[in-house]
């Protein structure tokens, strides 16, 4: 077995662990609005070294269970975490993002940017939207951060493959 | 130059984000019904574990949460039902008081009694009544079941009462029956750490049998007639054949006594039909109890012959928009007898 494969099952792991957290851990802990985000840390994280297409795809897919299970209009959670995969993928080109504090702002920018397009696309009223954009967006992109950061310091060998073929 | 193998990846990826951005939309601006139609099939099949999951998580939670309001329940409730019973107790003594203050035909002043965790407590009785409330010295001290003590100095704003255990205390007495007079004292032998008292002087002639009661018989002029001292529970001894003492159990106890009613007029009166006995007592306190059912009863018909009025007087206003209609009700109380309630006023009453 190549130690490329090992390393692909060992992020598989953890992005399963990341899920576990999300759905089992997330609810038991933190308030939810500030609470971080542990979907959008496997998606950023698996977005930043996968191609577009794919994290499209892996965006796409994030964003249709938030929709399912989540009370929000339907389509927009896929629409934002579509477009944030997308992004961050493109974005580890543009940006040195072999970093780890730059993986970690990585996903606070995605985290704020994903709440922007899932508010505007829902219809947010102008009050609300200022609000959740000020206060909570930043407030769960800093926990998100700050989790991403530590999720990558621990498996930072892990991390540091590039996952395009 | 970009190779060929690079241009298929770069346009695989446009076409998978075009793809997902296409169906996002498509989901963004379908119909709710087709979004909701999709959301429950994912959650019945492919979600199906994360939605256990987070299910399992939502029951932790608020069973965590649970359990710690039916701790912060079950706590109050213990904090509750620890004076629950004293409170319950204090209540029936207050009621008795009443009750007793009801039947007194002379003086009395109403005291707390103020106790003070001394192991002499018991025999002496701070009172919170003065001079000022009418209390003297010598002033007898009752309680619903009987005879407390008497009071042995008073300043303005309290009293120190000499209950029946301490030693100096005599009080005449005489049994219920009237064939038995003699002197009343506490006991040097109290059985299992309680107070009892003595009936000394009886001659011995004159049998005393168990379980009589036995009154204060006024004689002395200190202490009214026929406030329930004790009750014969034996003899203590006899003296050379002359004289029995029996043993009594008092009639109230001063140590767990913590309102009292000091007389403070008529020491000449006769009490005995303001202590009545067990079953006299028992009958008057369900009488009460009828009483104060019936009248409850009487006021709740009261208040619906009152409702249906404001009801008949509502729909008959020409005000709301609607004819004036004659409605007459006719409650009836059962405890009435069926006879009708307040009369309820026809329209012609509400047009005015």
């Amino acid at each position: 077995m190549s130690s490329n494969r090992v390393s692909r099952i060992q992020l598989l792991l953890v992005m399963l662990l990341l899920v576990i957290l999300q759905f089992y851990i997330r609810p038991r802990l933190w308030d939810a609005r500030i609470s971080p985000d542990f979907l959008l840390i496997a998606l950023m994280l698996f977005a930043m070294r996968s191609s577009p297409g794919v994290a499209a795809l892996a965006g796409f897919a994030v964003g249709l269970i938030a929709d399912t299970l989540t009370p929000a209009r339907f389509g927009a959670g896929a629409l934002a975490h579509t477009l944030v995969g997308y992004l961050g993928s493109w974005g580890r080109s543009v940006f040195f993002a072999d970093n780890v504090l730059v993986n970690a702002a990585f996903v606070a920018v995605g985290l704020w940017v994903r709440d922007f397009v899932v508010l505007v696309a829902s219809g947010t009223n102008h009050r609300q939207l200022i609000a959740e954009l000020t206060l909570y967006s930043p407030l769960q992109a800093l926990t998100t951060a700050g989790f991403a950061l530590i999720v990558l310091v621990t498996f930072r060998s892990m991390f540091s493959i590039r996952l395009d073929p | 130059m970009v190779s060929s193998s690079d241009r298929r990846y770069t346009r695989r990826d446009t076409v998978l984000f075009v793809l997902c951005l296409g169906l996002s939309l498509f989901g963004l601006f379908s119909p709710t019904s087709w979004g909701y139609g999709v959301a429950d099939t994912l959650r019945q099949t492919v979600l199906f574990p994360l939605v256990w999951l987070q299910t399992r998580a939502e029951e932790g939670r608020t069973s965590r949460v649970r359990f710690r309001q039916v701790t912060l329940e079950r706590d109050s409730a213990a904090y509750l039902a620890q004076f629950l019973p004293s409170l319950r107790a204090e209540n029936e003594r207050l009621r008795q008081l009443l009750r007793l203050s009801h039947r007194l035909k002379i003086g009395y002043v109403s005291a707390e009694v103020l106790h003070q965790p001394q192991a002499m407590d018991g025999r002496t009785l701070l009172l919170s009544a003065g001079s000022r409330e009418g209390v003297s010295v010598f002033s007898p001290v009752v309680s619903p079941e009987g005879l407390i003590g008497v009071v042995l100095t008073v300043s303005r704003t309290s009293s120190v009462a000499m209950s029946w255990a301490h030693p100096e205390f005599r009080v005449s007495a005489f049994t219920v029956s009237g064939n038995a007079f003699g002197v009343v004292a506490p006991s040097n032998e109290g059985r299992n750490g309680e107070g009892a008292l003595e009936f000394r002087g009886v001659p011995y002639r004159d049998s005393v049998p168990l379980g009589t009661l036995v009154l204060s018989s006024g004689l002395g002029g200190v202490f009214p007639k026929g406030v329930p001292v004790g009750t014969v529970i034996g003899t203590v001894r006899e003296e050379a054949g002359w004289e029995r003492v029996y043993r009594l159990r008092p009639a109230a106890n001063p140590g767990s006594a913590t309102h009292v009613l000091i007389l403070v007029g008529g020491r000449t009166a006769d009490l005995r039909p303001a202590f009545p006995s067990d079953s006299l007592l028992e009958a008057l306190r369900l009488d009460s109890i009828a009483r104060v059912r019936r009248a409850d009863s009487v006021a709740q018909a009261a208040r619906e012959a009152r409702a249906m009025r404001r009801d008949s007087l509502r729909r008959a206003s020409p005000l709301q928009g609607g004819a004036p209609q004659v409605q007459r009700v006719t409650p009836t109380s059962p405890i009435l007898g069926g006879a009708p309630a307040a009369p309820v006023p026809a329209a012609e009453d509400s047009a005015q």
